[in-house]
């Protein structure tokens, strides 16, 4: 951490630029679709992030609000490096990033083991770093033998629970958070969402929470992001924001 | 280009791990295990020396090693290239959730074809020795045309993935372009000396057709002590770096915008 604030020369974590998502053009088509139909399909343009910016302090946690489709998790995927923007750009100035969402990236077919170090190779560790860290993983995951079969046998809660365990044991220095503070069963929500908070709360990790929750963001968020329509409506102190919010809702 | 060599190193990891976890996973999901890796190409390869060598009396000499040169080198090429279409629809998971250059994916299922067909050349090889096939210094030759039946298969199948992407009936039309290429590349026949009477036409199938000319420079330089076709591999090369480099582009120019389609 100390390495990058020399190379950069500030402490910024997360820096976005007049950051334009788009999605336009890109349905899947057959060519049977296109054989049928000579004339040139319609296709709606939907700009998701509009000339969004901003910029996230190391050690800050911020927290995204808006109503459905605002733009929220199309953000955070693009700060995830899954998205592409089609404008404008983001810095994560070398910071290792996860994004933990509803939804796992598994391979079905393998077991939760394999799959624990897969994922965490993925995520930019090496074998060696993920096996170290493997015990703890599994202990924290607590499927019992299921860690050693095939994850398409796994219920829903299982899923979650593995994919929760493997981004909050395997900690990188930038966590995306989309809704998910605690997943599983009561016992496994209680546990999960305390460890969440002490992620959260370590001050050299860098969060992003998008939420519907007011209650959570106003708990856990230094600063707090209105979205509305791809925009930035609002940003800046939590209450101050989430009143605003609130009112406008109404 | 630094990026894509830079991505290979970066990645090299985590594709081995991930063709180990796929082959593991079929050894520990099916009754027979890896012995299925060894009877795969055995059974299929007889299903063809019963039809084409007891029915159809072949009459190209060593004929059940010449068969299995032609499944072991196919069967890589047409594994990699069915699966490529519906790569990065199989993967949504780990795609959606965590950025991976596209084709890390590709290079981690070819590694999984690539140990199996190194299974079937080991059989390739007892059988050499079996039916006494005499070797010569020509054998040497095994490791470049391997390495561009590699390169080959990677140009199609980072072309079929991107496409594949979009469009979503190309496995139909893979599937019977495929088909169509089985029965042309000589896999059953040996082109020339079946297409004797019509030279022109056994040319064009020959050197008009990668995997044509792969397969029998392949067994010439096995099977029949001959020098491959230097020049005409050496032109497939080329054509193959090209369309791995516009392929690999394509990709990384549009690789983020796939998971708003699938």
């Amino acid at each position: 951490m100390e390495e990058k604030k020399k190379i950069y020369g500030d402490n910024i974590a997360i820096e976005v630029n007049d950051l334009w998502i788009g999605y336009k053009n890109i349905q899947a088509y057959s060519i049977k679709k296109s054989l049928l139909r000579l004339k040139k399909v319609h296709v709606e343009e939907f700009q998701a992030v509009r000339g969004v910016s901003f910029q996230v302090p190391e050690g800050q946690i911020l927290g995204i609000i808006g109503k459905n489709g605002s733009g929220k998790s199309t953000m955070l995927k693009a700060l995830a490096g899954i998205f592409s923007p089609d404008k404008g750009n983001i810095d994560l100035r070398g910071h290792s990033v996860s994004l933990l969402s509803i939804g796992v990236g598994f391979q079905k077919e393998v077991t939760g083991r394999e799959n624990i170090l897969l994922s965490g190779m993925l995520l930019g560790f090496s074998e060696e770093e993920v096996r170290a860290k493997m015990p703890q993983i599994i202990e924290f995951a607590d499927l019992g033998k299921f860690i050693d079969m095939p994850v398409k046998t796994y219920s829903s809660g299982m899923y979650s629970k593995l994919a929760f365990s493997i981004t909050a044991i395997l900690e990188t220095e930038i966590m995306l958070i989309d809704e998910v503070l605690s997943v599983g069963d009561a016992k496994f929500k209680k546990k999960s969402y305390r460890k969440m908070k002490e992620l959260i709360s370590d001050r050299n990790r860098t969060v992003v929470i998008v939420s519907h929750s007011e209650k959570t963001l106003s708990e856990l968020c230094d600063k707090v992001m209105w979205m509305h329509e791809g925009e930035i409506k609002r940003i800046g102190d939590p209450e101050e924001v989430l009143a605003e919010y609130e009112e406008f809702m109404q | 280009m630094k990026r894509f060599v830079e991505d290979v190193k970066k990645y090299f990891d985590y594709e081995v791990r991930s063709a180990k976890s796929v082959l593991k996973t079929e050894v520990a999901n099916s009754y027979l295990n890896w012995i299925w890796w060894i009877l795969d190409p055995l059974l299929s390869m007889m299903v063809y020396y019963l039809v084409f060598g007891i029915v159809f009396k072949a009459r190209e000499p060593h004929f059940i090693p010449f068969l299995f040169v032609g499944q072991t080198m196919w069967g890589f090429f047409s594994k990699n290239v069915t699966q490529s279409v519906k790569m990065i629809k199989r993967n949504k998971s780990i795609v959606a959730k965590v950025y991976i250059p596209k084709f890390v994916l590709l290079f981690s299922n070819m590694m999984v074809n690539g140990v199996k067909m190194m299974i079937s050349w080991i059989i390739v090889l007892i059988m050499m020795m079996f039916f006494k096939v005499h070797i010569s210094a020509y054998v040497i030759c095994y490791i470049p045309i391997l390495m561009i039946l590699v390169l080959i298969t990677f140009a199609v199948c980072i072309i079929l993935m991107h496409f594949g992407v979009f469009l979503e009936d190309l496995g139909n039309v893979v599937s019977i372009v495929m088909q169509l290429m089985f029965y042309m590349s000589g896999i059953l026949y040996s082109i020339e000396g079946r297409m004797g009477d019509y030279p022109f036409a056994a040319k064009l199938m020959t050197y008009g057709n990668p995997m044509a000319l792969l397969i029998r420079d392949m067994r010439n330089v096995l099977l029949y002590g001959q020098a491959p076709a230097w020049k005409a591999l050496g032109i497939w090369t080329l054509v193959g770096i090209f369309f791995a480099f516009i392929g690999v582009r394509t990709i990384y120019k549009n690789e983020n915008s796939y998971v708003k389609v699938i």
